[in-house]
Parts: C-alpha cells; structure tokens; sequence
C-alpha cells in the first residue's frame, strides 16, 4: 500500500466506522504534506492531501456521486461502456479511493473552458443520461467546489468539525435478557416465556436467548407468525375472486369444486347444507396457505431459504388435494387425511386442458419453481393484453431481490413527445429503456401465463417482439429452457446476491415492523450526513447478515438469530439525553418501538390473559375493526398503518376498558393458585396504613407491571409508586361517594348468571390500574 | 419548553410529531378543551387508475380519440367544454348535468404533465408534488400536518398514496358505523349511557396517564421510543374530541362508495376534528374496453363529487370546502386492440372552492392529446416559449391558495419553483 492509499483509507476509517479519533484525523491530515499523485502534463493541482479529504466522502460521493453518478455509471449500469466507472463503497471500502480518482480524472478534462465533470453532468455535452444536475443546484455547488479545490483555487480548510460522531451505539442501552426474552416470546411465538426459559436466561443471560431461539423456532406458532408475516409481504391471500378460484376451470373443471359433490350423507339433511359451506370455507383456507406453507416448510426443514424460487414441488393438503384431482393418490401420504391444514409437498403433473392438451414439459410434471409457479401468486399478481407480464417482472424484482423498479429511474421528459417520436419506445427511447431492458426480459419469462385470471396459458401468437427478448438482465432465455423458464429464472434468482440480501430485509421487516431506511435523498438536508450513516450502518449489518445466510446454506432461521443478535433488535433506550441534532438524527430510527398490529395484539392480550380480545380479529370475514386500527385485508389495503391516528387512539381506550372489563372480576373469581393478574392479593387487601397491606399490594403492582408491561420494577419504583397513587386515590375516593357494591353489569365475573360483589370497590379499582396498564406504549407497542 | 419551541425542536432533529393537545399536562388539556377547527377544509378527490380526460373535461372527438362523440357533440358550459356523455353514463351523473351545476365554481387544468406513466411513481408525483422521493408528504397530509396536526382525524384517507412524511398520522375510517363506536370508546359497546368506569376513576386513570407522559419527557429516550411515546398519548388523548362527530353521523347510509366516503369526511369536519380527506375509487385503468369502464366511473366519480357537495352544503360548510379532483394519468389517445387505452403521461385537474375564480379553463392539449405549454404569468398558451405545467407546479401555487407555503413542514418539503415558473394568477386569474 502506497502513502496515498494509507492516507486515504485514514480518512475513509474516520468516515465510515467507529470515528473515535476523529479530531485526530483531522490534525494527522494537516501535517502529512504533499504527495504528488497527478501527472506532470496536468494543470497543478492541490496536494493529493487535500483532494481526498473527508470532505470528497462526505460531499462529493454521498451527495453526488453515490446519489446521482453511480446509478448508471458502473460495471452493469446503463452507462457501463463509459471510462467514468464507479464502485459501490459499501460493498467495497477501498472503492472510494477509486471513485475519487475517477472523479478527479472527469474533472481535470476540459470541454470548451468548463470541466468535463461540470459539463456531463449539467449536459453541455453529450451525456447519455441527459443533465443530470441542475445549473445552481446544490449537487453543482458541491462539483464545482470539487473542481476548484482541485486547481488550488479554493484552500481546503480543515476545521474540527462540529460534531464528531462516536461509536454508531454508544449510550444506547439494550433490553435486558429477561426483557429480551418476553420480547421474542411475545414476537415470533405470540406467548410469555415459560418459568424454565426464565430460569434459563437468569442463570445464562443472552446466551440462554440464543439456545431458546433454536426452540422456539420449531413451536407451530412460530410458522403462525411465519406465515402471516410474508404474507404482509406477499399479500397473496388477497387474490381476486373466490379462493378456489385459485385452480383454472381449464385445468381442474372437474375437481375444483369438489365440495359441492362431497358426500355429506352421514350429516342430518337439515344440518348438510351448513356443514358444505363449512367444508368450502376449510378448502379455500387452506388453498389460501398453500404458498406460505411453502415457506413454512422450508423454514422447518431448514432447506436452503432459495427454494422458495426453486422448490421442484408445491405444497398440498388433503382439502386442497382434492381440488387439484389427487386426493386418492395422496391420501397414504397424510397423517390425517381428514386435516385440512395437514401440508405435504407434492409434484404436480403437467398440465392438461378441458380439450386433453397438455402442457409441454420434458419430465411430465408441472415445473415447480417455488412461489413463482404457485397458482396463488400468478393470480395475485395476474397479466393484462397490454400489461404483458411487466406487473409480475416488477413484483419479482421487488419480493425476491429487493429492488423497487418504479424507483430505478422515474426521468422527467416529454413522455408523450416520446411516444410520437419513436415507434416502439420502450425499446428505443432511453427514457423507457432504462427500465423496461430490466422488465421487460423477465416478463417474458413468464410468459406461459398470459392468461388473464392469471392461470396458465400461453399466448397464442407467440411471445411479444416488441419487447426486449425474455430472459434476466442481459442473458437470454435459451430456447431450450423456454418449458421451465421460471425454473431458469428461480435458479438464476437463487445465485444472485440480492436475493440474499432481499430476504434479510425481509426478515428486519418482519422483526421491526418497518422496511429498512432508504438512503437520504436530499442533499440540502443539514442532517444528511447523520442520516446517511444511520443508512450505512444498517447496510453493513444487512450485508454482514447476508453473507453469513449464503454461508449457512440459506437457512432463514439464521437470518432471525442474527437480527435478533444484534443492536439494531435489542436497542431499549439510551443511558443519557441526547440534545445533539446530528446524534439525534443519526439515532432517529434506532429501537424497535413497532406498534402492534391488531393481529400481534390479540396474540399478546392472549398470552396475558389467557383469551383473546376477539373484536380485533374475528372469525368470519368482519375485520372492520383491525382496518380501522391499521390493519391490512391485502386486497386494497395493503400497507399497515404504523402511527396511531386519533381513530385508532379510541380502540386503544376501548380495548382497554373491554379487555379489563372481561377478565379482573373473573379472575378474582377463581381460587388464587388459578389466577393470572391477581394469585397474590385478596379483594378485602386494602390500604389501611399497615405496612403489610402497602406491601402486597405493592407487589400485586410489580406483578402487573411485568405481566403486562414486561418491566422490572422493585417495589418502591416510580411507576409502581403512580399506580398504587392510581389504586389508592380510587378507593379513597370511592369511599367519599356512595357506591353500589356490586361490580358494573358487563364487568361482573359472569355477566347475567351471577351477581358479582365488590363491597370495597377493589375490583373496580383494580380493573382501573389493569385499564390504565393497558393503555401504555409498553403494552401497545413491541 | 412551549409547543412552539418543542414543535422547532423536534423539527431541528428532523422528527415529525402529532401533538395531544394538552401535551404539557392533563390539567391543562381539561381546562381548555380544544375549540373545533373551523376550516378550510380540503377534499382531494382520486380517480385511482387513470381517467380518460378526454370523456371529461378534455373532449377531443376528432383522430380516432373518442369512439362515443364527435368534435361536433362537444358541449360548452361557460367556458368550460366537456364531453357529452348523457347517452352513455351509466347510473352516477353525467357531464352535461355536472358542468350544468358547477362549471361556474370549476377551475379546469388541462395539459398537465405527469412526465411519467407508470401508476406508482404517477400517483407519488400527483398527491405530494414529487417525483423523485419517496418521503414526501402528500398535499392533503401535509395541509392537515400545518393546520391541526392534534385533531384525532386530522388527515382522513381512504386509498390512494398517502405518504404522511411523518408529520400527521394517517387516520383510515371505512366504515361510517364505527364512528359511533369510535366517538363512545368510554362506553361498553360504544353507549355513552354505559360507561365502563365510574366518571372520577376515569379521571384519575387519564391523569395518572398524564402524569406519566409528563414524567417521561426528561427521561432519555431513543427519538424512536420518543416519538412513537409523543404519538400514542397525542392519538389516545384527542380521540377523546370525536364524541363531536356524532351528531353529524347520517341515520341513513349511502351505498355509493365515494358518497360514504364523503360521509365521514363531512362528519369529521363537521365536528371540527378533521381538516382533510383524501378520498378516492379506483378501477379507471381501463386497459381494455376504455368506452364502457370511463362511462361507469366518471358519472360515478361525478355523483361522488355532487354528493359531497350537497351534503356539505346541508351540513352549512360548503363555502369552506376545497375540492381537488384529479388521477395519476390519462388515457392514450388511441385505442389498443382490446379496446381499451393505455397510459397517457398528459391530463387534467379540476379546482373548486373559496377564493378560486371558476368558470376557467387553464392550459390545454392539441388534437393530437399533446400538450401545449403555457406562460406562467399570464396562463395564456405559449407553445413556443411556454413552460409545461407539472405537479410540482400546482403543489406550489396549493400551499400558497392554503397559506401554508411558508410553514416549517413546508418548507421541510421544499418544491424549489424557480420564481418564473410560479403560477401566481392561477386560483384567481
């Protein structure tokens, strides 16, 4: 390594890691002197010193470079072909050191008196990605001082800068072991931790989580979570029509609704029609899980995590056997073959129309490939005459290698002069290139589905012309692969790192209840730099995960092990305040702090109170409640809502009052040893000075507190203290007014058979502490 | 701290945040109940899919562009021309009767220029006046954000994009009948006549809850934990305003989707705890049979329109009303091979409301549906050294007509208009 290199990766340590010595940095640069590093015939430049300052990292590449160069001007870019080639410094550390010089160069070179840097970018000259950089825009003041300080005309200053950043997670405190566990408990498993898992994690702390993990991992509610969590992703339980729609009549005329044949006889006459919707209702769940037991059955098995583009099979269920014709040859295969959520892989055959023509294959059978060839994902995301595949192309993108097409490159032209000028533009215009060259090749892999109520059926004239020829960025379909060409594009998918990548942010989504950040895009954002390293930080560990998932076989359950690890999972607080804007701004998206979906709040209020609210979540189809607290129905509301509006503020207040209301006089009902909220306390328990008194309910306090709140508190806490306030004052007051003795009618224990006595206004004192716990962030929130 | 400076605070950290109206304490907030917010209050209307203009207030009827008209069928009500379309609406309202009853209040933008033409990006671009970030707030949340953040229903949504840039929450409310439960949230299934708690323990838990976000905001909090804390007490504390909603709750509920929506809006202004809606139906992405979607929709979208009109009318807050009607994309000038037409990257708006000049039509497109530049000081069309009206150009000249362009949230968005394309004569010519 040569002085410059040294040099700069000194400037590049302070920039992209710990930072601890920045200050340091900073002086070390001042006194390292010149370095001759550009060609005698140029015009003289600055010390190499000051060219590959901090500032050129910062400024140029984060704002410019990175931002607006680097989307085409790199190995497989659009702009692959020019000699201003970039790298990605995230991936590459030492690229930035490249990527200087390759800015450097651009700007040394003249058009016509203005730096070829100036002039490409601002298209005075010809740039194939037109101007790219407006006159007096920020990213042109920071070229242009580029360029200057590169001639010696502008005198780098270096000022210790005003906020030097620390450790990315210095002062951050993590959730304790025990917290972490119910955290984990409560998330992938929707229930408390056990006494033994407690125990466990009291005598070992985090390295007990990480043996519990293992375990909880093979628990069914686990697959739960699982399934309900890709499909916030996939959103394939919302495709159109009735489920069993899912089978072509084409294909499976005579099977698809076999429920409406099913011998019901051994069922009273009177009662057999019920009893047919009921089995209608069985079949079209478990035809609407089928893809996610896929998933579910790769994550169990612990099969490499690719099979979901790649898996030679699909799963079946007895119920959903029978729609697809098979249901004889199968049933052996089932535990139970009257289970309609029993899943086995199967193979299916090829495909044979209503007129016996069956679908062209070289093995026989219908060529699986994973979640692409699965019925419910073509007809989720299904085609039109004009959409040609381009819907699916994009979801593909999006679902399996993270990348959102609609973002690539949305240029602002004469969209319509565009089409006037040129005859097929979305393989002539670069304006459309840009993006339908990635698009359109992938839709055509698809193309075997070009029906529109997204079963298979190829279109009859053959695949389109007019479109940039089938196949997955710049290698073609080979003719030969045309009959399993999802199964190529599932193999090329599986190989390439961004599915990887795609999965561990899937993963983080499904953990933190939010996408990852996005690189800051506003360059005039004084906090851009903060944001940019939270953005960078988080890209590390993605990455890092990542690497580690494609070493481990692509086991998922690795990828949840290894968020779960990790500060961005467990961060819980911060040991001091933070004022500082930029730390501020740096930390902004740090600490789970995930409002629970309506879904997540039935299974916790399950969990602590042994029985779900069930006006979240209901059986049937009524979900009016969980759209009205955020929730999805992944057919037209298809984002949850992260941020409580005040609608979602009075189901909070609802829940709490119902859910208290249900269970604090039921459960003082019951003999102590079978209690949930309250084993340790009487009723007739009342604070009445003795200190015996103060201290039991003081401990009932602390129980509830960590029962419901997961927080550890001692007796004389705070928070403990504001809640027996809250019990106390009750009561007192209570006793000034006249009450009735008997607990509110809905509230009572058994609501219309018994009378539920409350002579000292306890219970209702306690149903109000249990509301009031009800009604906080840790209670509400993950 | 006061609200303002903690509102600059959080601003300085680049943190959005919804207020409980009395953040500084429960006593405060019992004290001073929050008065209504009196308005304006702003509709923007969705054609979700890309309506055909051409069939609105864009006829063409010449080159093959419209299959149901000719250029000589074009209707004009002041200076407004529209398609016919009362032979071919099917059920909603037609233009001739809509432009009848409103042209004199509409202002028309034809030839706006979406750049794209693809729906996400366009819809982006459309609701928040940006194309290229995905962080921007829409006009409609950002409006709600800079005049009542605190109010529980500040910014309604019924679809479409609706991108908060994390200044208001978004409040989702489908159902008119769950107001009622919503407005009652004390009462056992929804009866104010049943509380669940005696009235003095209610008291007390809502100031122990009080308390308790008072004794937190020393604490060191992550900004995340922060936030979301604000948040929560802010979303739990005005919900409590929502009882004001319920006399504005109609007995009787109408079946046509946009009206519902319109519904909740109008009860949720009403009330005073709301201050936009963004409503919206979908299905216009007609790519096949384009004649006989357009027919269904628009007179359905045109009824919606009316709908909310009248009601807002009955319910006394029309004359504060501002009405934006507007979708993501046209529809191409020709017809595919299905019948249908794809996406066109040139379209239109309509404009209704206080201190707007109807009875206008701005910019416009040619025979061929391309657009024609205009000035923009003068809106006259300048096709030669005119400038192409964009998103962005009437999300600058909307926060100016809603007096927020100088607003800190605002100007956390900035649209940057260089000062010759602004549009200053636009809402009042």
């Amino acid at each position: 390594m040569n002085r410059e290199s040294t040099l700069f990766l000194l400037c590049f340590v302070r920039m992209w890691w710990t930072w601890p010595n920045g200050a340091i940095l900073w002086t070390l640069l001042v006194f390292v002197g010149h370095i001759d590093a550009v060609p005698a015939a140029e015009p003289p430049m600055a010390p190499i010193c000051t060219a590959i300052d901090p500032w050129f990292a910062e400024e140029v590449w984060a704002k410019v470079g990175e931002r607006v160069c680097a989307n085409c001007h790199h190995a497989k870019g659009d702009a692959n072909e020019s000699r201003f080639l970039l790298d990605d410094t995230l991936r590459d550390p030492t690229a930035l050191l490249r990527n200087y010089r390759a800015f450097a160069d651009m700007a040394q070179k003249q058009h016509e008196g203005v730096p070829r840097l100036l002039a490409k970018a601002t298209g005075r000259v010809k740039h194939g990605g037109g101007a790219v950089v407006k006159a007096n825009s920020t990213e042109f003041r920071i070229l242009t001082r580029f360029v200057e300080r590169l001639q010696g005309r502008e005198k780098p200053v270096v000022e210790p800068p005003s906020f030097v950043p620390g450790p990315y997670f210095a002062q951050v405190t993590p959730l304790s072991p025990q917290r972490l566990l119910r955290r984990v408990t409560l998330a992938l498993v929707g229930r408390l931790p056990t006494l033994a898992e407690r125990e466990a994690v009291e005598k070992a702390g985090y390295a007990a989580v990480d043996r519990i993990l293992d375990d909880l991992m093979k628990e069914d509610a686990f697959y739960d979570r699982l399934r309900e969590a890709f499909n916030d992703i996939f959103l394939l339980v919302g495709y159109p029509g009735l489920a069993d729609d899912v089978l072509s009549y084409e294909h499976f005329e005579k099977s698809r609704r076999w429920y409406q044949t099913h011998d019901l006889s051994h069922i009273p006459e009177k009662d057999r029609q019920k009893a047919r919707y009921a089995l209608a209702d069985l079949y079209r769940a478990a035809l609407l899980r089928e893809p996610y037991e896929l998933i579910a059955y790769i994550v169990r098995q612990e099969r490499p995590f690719t099979e979901i583009v790649t898996a030679d099979y699909q799963m079946m269920s007895p119920y959903t056997a029978r729609g697809y014709g098979m249901y004889e040859e199968l049933k052996s295969h089932f535990k139970n073959p009257e289970d309609p959520f029993e899943y086995i892989p199967v193979q299916l055959k090829a495909l044979t129309s209503r007129s016996g023509k069956t679908q062209p294959t070289q093995t026989g059978k219908y060529p699986h490939a994973g979640l692409l060839t699965t019925f419910q994902y073509l007809r989720r995301y299904p085609t039109t005459v004009t959409n040609r595949n381009r819907l699916r192309a994009r979801m593909y993108y999006q679902h399996f290698l993270g990348v959102d097409v609609m973002t690539l490159a949305p240029r602002v032209t004469d969209a319509t002069a565009v089409s006037k000028k040129f005859d097929i533009p979305t393989m002539q215009a670069s304006e459309c290139v840009v993006c339908h060259k990635i698009i359109d090749p992938v839709a055509g892999v698809f193309q075997d589905y070009f029906n529109e109520e997204g079963h298979y059926g190829p279109r009859k004239e053959g695949w389109f012309s007019d479109m940039f020829a089938p196949g997955r960025e710049g290698e073609e379909l080979p003719r030969e692969q045309k009959w399993r060409a999802l199964q190529w594009l599932g193999a090329a998918t599986a190989q390439d790192p961004r599915f990887a990548v795609a999965m561990v942010e899937h993963v983080y989504t499904i953990l933190m209840g939010r996408r990852p950040l996005l690189p800051p895009q506003d360059p005039d954002d004084p906090y851009f730099s903060a944001r940019r390293r939270a953005y960078l930080e988080q890209r590390q560990a993605i990455q890092a995960i990542a690497e580690r998932f494609a070493k481990e076989n692509f086991n998922l359950k690795v990828v949840f092990k290894a968020w779960i690890a990790s500060p961005f999972y467990r961060a819980d607080g911060l040991a001091e305040v933070v004022r500082h804007p930029e730390r501020r701004a740096e930390l902004d998206d740090i600490g789970l702090m995930h409002l629970l979906t309506p879904e997540q709040l039935e299974r916790k209020i399950e969990a602590i109170f042994g029985q779900r609210w069930g006006k979240m979540i209901r059986s049937g189809s009524d979900q009016r409640l969980a759209i009205l607290y955020g929730g999805i129905d992944s057919r037209e509301v298809t984002q949850r809502m992260t941020e409580p509006s005040g609608a979602m503020g009075a189901i909070q207040r609802m829940l709490a009052n119902d859910v208290a209301c249900q269970h604090v006089a039921k459960d003082f009902d019951k003999p102590a040893a079978q209690r949930r909220l309250f084993p340790e306390i009487e009723i007739d328990v009342l604070p009445d000075g003795s200190a015996e008194n103060e201290r039991r309910i003081r401990a009932a306090i602390v129980y509830l507190h960590a029962l419901i709140l997961g927080q550890e508190h001692d007796l004389n806490h705070p928070e403990v203290n504001r809640t027996y306030d809250l019990f106390v004052g009750i009561l007192r007051e209570a006793k000034i007014r006249k009450y009735d003795p008997r607990e509110q009618y809905s509230c009572q224990a058994e609501p219309g058979k018994k009378t539920t006595m409350d002579p000292y206004y306890t219970i209702r004192a306690w149903r109000a502490v249990v509301t009031y716990l009800l009604r906080q962030d840790d209670f509400l929130y993950e | 701290m006061n609200r303002r400076e903690f509102v600059r605070w959080c601003q300085s950290a680049g943190l959005g945040v919804a207020f409980p109206l009395g953040w500084q304490g429960h006593t405060l907030a019992r004290q001073r109940e929050p008065a209504p917010y009196e308005g304006p209050f702003f509709v923007v209307v969705n054609a979700a899919g890309g309506w055909d203009t051409t069939y609105l207030m864009d006829p063409k009827g010449v080159g093959g562009i419209n299959r149901l008209y000719r250029e000589g069928d074009i209707q004009t009500q002041g200076a407004i021309r529209f398609a016919p379309t009362a032979k071919h609406a099917v059920g909603g309202m037609a233009n001739e009767t809509f432009f009848a009853k409103y042209a004199r209040e509409l202002l028309v933008l034809n030839g706006l220029d979406y750049s794209v033409n693809n729906h996400d990006p366009c819809s982006r671009y459309m609701a928040t006046g940006k194309l290229d970030s995905l962080a921007y707030p829409t006009f409609a949340a950002l409006v709600a954000a800079c005049k009542g953040a605190e109010y529980p229903l500040a910014f309604l949504t019924f679809g479409n994009y609706s991108s908060t840039g994390n200044l208001v929450p978004m409040a989702r409310i489908p159902y008119l009948n769950s107001l009622h439960l919503l407005a009652n949230a004390d009462g056992v299934q929804g009866s104010p006549r049943h509380p669940y708690h005696d009235a003095f323990v209610l008291e007390r838990i809502e100031k122990a809850l009080a308390d308790k976000h008072q004794a937190i905001q020393s604490s060191p909090r992550l900004p995340r934990t922060e936030r979301a804390q604000n948040m929560l007490y802010a979303a739990q504390e005005n919900s409590k305003i929502l009882k004001r909603v319920v006399p504005f709750i109609p007995k009787t509920i109408p079946r046509e989707r946009l009206s519902v929506q319109a519904e909740v809006a109008l009860a949720a202004f009403k009330g005073g705890v709301a201050v936009s809606a963004n409503l919206t139906i979908g299905q216009f992405d007609s790519h096949a049979n384009n004649d006989a979607e357009q027919m269904k929709l628009i007179p359905e979208l045109l009824a919606g329109i009316d709908y909310l009109l009248r009601r807002a009318e009955e319910l006394q807050i029309r004359e504060k009303l501002v009405v934006i009607a507007q979708s993501e994309m046209g529809r191409t000038p020709h017809y595919n091979s299905g019948q249908g037409k794809d996406h066109w990257s040139v379209g239109s708006a309509m404009f209704l409301g206080p201190n707007l000049r109807g009875n206008r039509v701005i910019g416009a497109t040619d025979q061929k549906q391309f657009l024609i530049p205009i000035d923009a000081k003068t809106l006259r069309l300048d096709a030669k050294n005119g400038m192409r009206i964009r998103p962005e150009h009437v999300h600058a000249a909307l926060r100016r007509y809603a007096g927020i362009e100088h607003h800190p949230f605002a100007k956390q968005f900035p649209l940057d208009i260089p000062a010759t394309e602004q549009l200053p004569t636009l809402w009042m010519g």
